[in-house]
């Protein structure tokens, strides 16, 4: 909000220069955004923007809190201006107008005035200076005026011609339903119950705090004015100007709060400047509807917590003055806690911790010193989460894969191919490519590859973050997935089996994907390059190629293969434990062993049977290559493996490693297809 | 005449040693001599025709003839290796300014390592690392801090809603609250996630972004603490002495509550455009938790007391590495993420 500097000064005496009272509000209230000149053919004056702090709007939206402020940091004095007004006993104010507020809690207190006599015309030169300094165009001294003491009070004033009201009444109420209201600014609005309004016998003639309607509007043959200072709820308030969308310097002011105690004293300012600068007559009398007086509260506070709290001392003369420049009483001072009467415009003082807040700030809390706390040595527990991802994306980052951090949401293309049934809506979204969560990391890899061709041929990129989904309730899990370009299924398929092994974990193997009948609609995978990646009997995710038709969608140039593993389950199947296996004493004897088999055969078909024959004397088997090639039979490749024979108790004799190779060699020949190559 | 024979076969033998350029013609030199049909294994072969005086002598002088060959015969060996060695060496050479073969190896993510480090500071004070869900319900995210429904406070959090009720957690702090709902004091945790808010993005703006979360409670946990802790934490993290500044703020989850600035990373504290010649950082919001939020855990404030922070982390990390838009992090360029 913007404040005048010049009007400030008129409040506290010996004013610091604009910067140093920005510095000053700084550390010990606000903070400045600006200090800066009214533009040119302006006054000369400086705009101070300050970010009032919302819980301190009902006393600081306005001059005098700010001054309040100013004078309880720096200690200068506070001068508030009176308003002396003169009723005049001729008229009265009960046979212009009488008040009706029908529902107290929206409406904890109305008061009005009656003004005769008035000469509306333009304001004089300083009164404008003073609204346009602050961002308001004048309109006319009456109007002018009810906006003044707005700015100078905190308190929002409205004022109706007297003569254009139906039946002398006013009436605070809901609306009804199908009511509708034309405002000053000739806007239409369409009203309901949950809008409060004010009305007179027969129609709303104005939105309750938040802006007048245009039946009673002041105009140059105005002559009697009813002058409106009324205090309202702040949540109808606030609902109010949310459903008609209408945001006003008084809707702004009233939904923050503001105390119902202010109104008098702001009317009777109003009614002072008006009878002062538009030669009108006050009738006598204040309407003033206000069932339930508000009363100051009292805080006890204990000297010892608010050491205790700020971790410093405040000796308790200072804490008395502190108290005193805010305006706070001390009602009973006892040696170790101090009862404090808190004055009805700090709406934001109701506990004891708001008091230390107080007195910690005009202290100065950037004086307190920084002490390190003494507490009893508790190791932290170790985030077995963290640890776990901080493992994975090492192995993968060694493998040469970088890390992306992609948006949580995809967008209504990516639900054709990933949405179903589960996925969730954002109700709000920003754009449409953020229309829900993402269910899937792949959509926004397969992005970062489109984006990233251009510029790069190798692209190994994974991501680890949260997917999410609406099964009974919402459900959300970390996944990670890892996306290679170029038609790499097995150098993808020896990253998972590093990953895995990385974690400890080592009953891994690949399986036929089984798409279910939902998801055999989606179809994302390639048909016959897809394997669930299983640990012991668990599926924890796949790996393949994704189908064609999705890699042309998104625009993509070449193959691309994706690993999609659900992290929760690989973290509670990994672990830290490695056992150590001994190394045999015995020697090893490799045989070479190369077969030609269907090209349809698996690799392990071959291995299994191989490994049968073998048993405890085969520590390994390594296929170094396949082979398929003009020189082979048509519909036929070559496996070619390294066999190492190894004993744990002896060392194989040439004999015995011969007999062995010849056994596997018949046995794999007796599938007439299969020839070992000889 | 065998003895003339010896002595001039010494003088040749010397000879050819010390002619001899390469280990292939001392070997040649070696079997001459002293090979099985050598000269002089000839002579120590034909002693026993001699008589026997002489035999003794003749052959005490064939058989100290031979050690000497035998000797300067290694010698030799290891002064051609030596020259042979050290000519190799002015030979070979390495040019090394010929680049070298790098392993291929990928990248993590900044904001990970930034993570890390953090974490890693924290946890060295005695921090346990915590987190929450990043789809919250009402209650965590507002409600229980203190932000009831229906005030303009909840204005500050623009937020992201989803169908059915729940929402996007706005900021880590409904973790505190899960936190202490669970586990007693005294505790020290901190929380780095995933929080959305419903903005506009632009350069230092993103819907998607990390707040970390800083909590600690006891019996007598201060503001003072506070300085101290985040101040020993930003000078680890940026490895130069750091000044803290607190001034006042609201947070309705807060009372005290504070803006935290630091020295300006840049300049050092003189004033500069990184921190607009203030020479002070707007670093983080924080507080002492207000007492409504003990009880909406589940503590009773008379008991406990302590401090909270929230800062955005994605400019922690904007801020090491000279990042100048927020954006970047969550692009997917490699051109970005391979530097790091």
């Amino acid at each position: 909000m913007v404040f005048s500097y010049n009007w400030l000064k008129d409040y506290v005496k010996n004013l610091p220069k604009p910067a140093k009272l920005a510095g000053l509000l700084n550390l010990y209230a606000f903070e400045v955004e600006e200090v800066k000149n009214p533009p040119a053919g302006g006054s000369k004056d400086w705009i101070l923007d300050i970010d009032v702090l919302p819980n301190r709007a009902p006393d600081c939206f306005s001059h005098i809190g700010i001054a309040r402020e100013i004078a309880a940091i720096t200690g200068l004095t506070l001068q508030i201006p009176t308003a002396e007004i003169k009723e005049n006993k001729d008229i009265k104010t009960k046979d212009f107008v009488s008040v009706e507020v029908k529902n107290k809690q929206a409406c904890p207190r109305y008061t009005a005035r009656v003004i005769n006599n008035v000469k509306v015309g333009p304001s004089p030169k300083w009164l404008k200076d003073r609204l346009k300094v602050c961002g308001l165009r004048p309109i006319n001294n009456v109007v002018d005026i009810a906006n003044y003491v707005m700015l100078e009070t905190g308190q929002p004033l409205h004022v109706f011609d007297g003569e254009k009201l139906e039946g002398k009444k006013i009436i605070v109420r809901f609306a009804q339903k199908n009511e509708k209201i034309v405002t000053l600014d000739e806007e239409k609005y369409d009203l309901d119950e949950n809008i409060l309004v004010i009305a007179d016998a027969k129609r709303p003639i104005a939105i309750a705090g938040i802006k007048g309607g245009k039946l009673p509007e002041i105009d140059n043959k105005t002559k009697t004015i009813i002058l409106e200072s009324a205090n309202f709820d702040s949540r109808i308030i606030r609902k109010g100007s949310q459903r008609l969308k209408l945001k006003t310097d008084a809707s702004w002011r009233f939904e923050h709060g503001i105390d119902p105690n202010l109104t008098e004293s702001a009317i009777n300012r109003a009614a002072f400047l008006i009878q002062k600068l538009a030669k009108g007559k006050v009738a006598k009398g204040l309407v003033d509807v206000y069932p339930q007086k508000v009363l100051s509260r009292r805080i006890k506070l204990d000297l010892n917590y608010l050491e205790r709290l700020l971790g410093t001392k405040i000796p308790a003369w200072r804490i008395k003055d502190i108290l005193k420049r805010l305006g706070l009483k001390l009602k009973v001072s006892q040696s170790q806690s101090m009862t404090v009467e808190i004055p009805t415009f700090r709406l934001d003082l109701s506990i004891p911790e708001d008091l230390i807040e107080e007195i910690g700030r005009i202290a100065g809390l950037w004086k307190i010193k920084a002490v390190f706390p003494s507490v009893s040595l508790i190791p932290p527990k170790k985030n077995f989460n963290i640890f776990w991802e901080e493992v994975t994306r090492n192995i993968l980052k060694g493998a040469g894969f970088t890390e992306v951090y992609n948006y949580s949401f995809i967008n209504e293309n990516d639900r054709r191919v990933f949405g179903g049934k589960e996925l969730i809506e954002v109700e709000n979204p920003l754009s449409v490519e953020q229309k829900y969560l993402r269910p899937s990391l792949i959509p926004n890899l397969l992005k970062n590859i489109q984006k990233n061709q251009r510029y790069f041929n190798d692209i190994k990129i994974f991501e680890l973050g949260k997917i999410f989904r609406k099964l009974k309730k919402v459900e959300e899990k970390r996944e990670l997935t890892g996306v290679i370009v170029g038609d790499e299924f097995y150098q993808l398929k020896g990253v998972v089996d590093l990953l895995l092994h990385g974690l400890g974990i080592s009953d891994i193997y690949y399986d036929e994907y089984q798409a279910t009948p939902e998801e055999s609609k989606l179809a994302i995978w390639y048909p016959q390059k897809c394997a669930e990646i299983k640990v012991g009997q668990e599926e924890i995710g796949f790996l393949g190629e994704i189908a064609q038709k999705i890699i042309d969608g998104f625009k993509i140039e070449k193959k691309v293969v994706v690993f999609d593993i659900d992290f929760e389950k690989l973290q509670r199947l990994s672990s830290e434990e490695t056992i150590y296996q001994p190394i045999s004493r015995y020697p090893a004897a490799v045989r070479d062993l190369a077969v030609l088999v269907p090209l349809g055969t698996k690799v392990e078909t071959v291995l299994n049977k191989i490994e049968a024959i073998g048993g405890k004397l085969i520590r390994d088997i390594d296929l170094f290559d396949i082979y398929e090639g003009e020189e082979l039979p048509q519909g036929k490749k070559n496996l070619a493996f390294h066999i190492i024979y190894q004993a744990k108790d002896k060392t194989l004799s040439s004999r015995e490693v011969d007999e062995m190779q010849k056994k596997i060699i018949k046995t794999l020949e007796k599938n007439p297809e299969w020839q070992v190559r000889k | 005449m065998v003895k003339i024979n010896l002595k001039l076969l010494k003088k040749r033998a010397q000879k050819e040693i010390a002619q001899a350029g390469d280990l292939k013609l001392l070997n040649e030199v070696f079997k001459k001599y002293l090979g099985k049909k050598g000269e002089l294994t000839f002579v120590l072969r034909s002693l026993e025709k001699l008589p026997k005086a002489k035999r003794k002598k003749v052959g005490q002088e064939a058989n100290e003839l031979k050690n000497y060959l035998k000797v300067q015969l290694d010698q030799k060996i290891v002064a051609i290796k030596e020259r042979v060695k050290k000519e190799t060496e002015e030979k070979e050479w390495i040019d090394i300014t010929q680049p070298g073969k790098k392993p291929l190896v990928g990248h993590l993510h900044p904001l990970t390592q930034v993570r890390k480090k953090t974490e890693e500071i924290f946890q060295a004070m005695g921090f346990t690392v915590t987190e929450g869900p990043e789809v919250e319900n009402e209650w965590y995210n507002f409600d229980a801090l203190n932000i009831p429904k229906d005030h303009p406070a909840r204005d500050l959090w623009d937020t992201f809603y989803l169908k059915g009720g729940l929402l996007l957690r706005t900021h880590t702090t409904p973790v505190d609250v899960r936190y202490m709902g669970k586990n007693n004091p005294p505790l020290r945790i901190i929380t780095i996630g995933r929080c959305f808010r419903h903005e506009a993005t632009d350069a230092s703006h993103e819907s998607n972004f990390y707040q970390m979360d800083g909590l600690m409670v006891g019996p007598d946990i201060s503001v003072a603490n506070f300085k101290a802790t985040i101040q020993e934490f930003f000078q680890r993290f940026f490895g130069k002495p750091i000044e803290i500044r607190i001034r006042p703020s609201h947070f309705p989850f807060t009372e005290p509550s504070f803006e935290v600035d630091m020295t300006c990373s840049v300049c050092g504290g003189k004033g500069c455009s990184a921190c607009q010649k203030t020479g002070w950082m707007e670093m983080m919001g924080a507080g002492m938790m207000h007492p409504n939020v003990f009880k909406n855990a589940g503590l009773n404030p008379k008991n406990w007391q302590g401090w909270a922070f929230g800062m955005g982390f994605d400019r922690l990390a904007m801020m090491k590495y000279k990042i100048n838009d927020i954006r970047l992090f969550y692009s997917g360029d490699l051109r970005f993420l391979r530097q790091f």
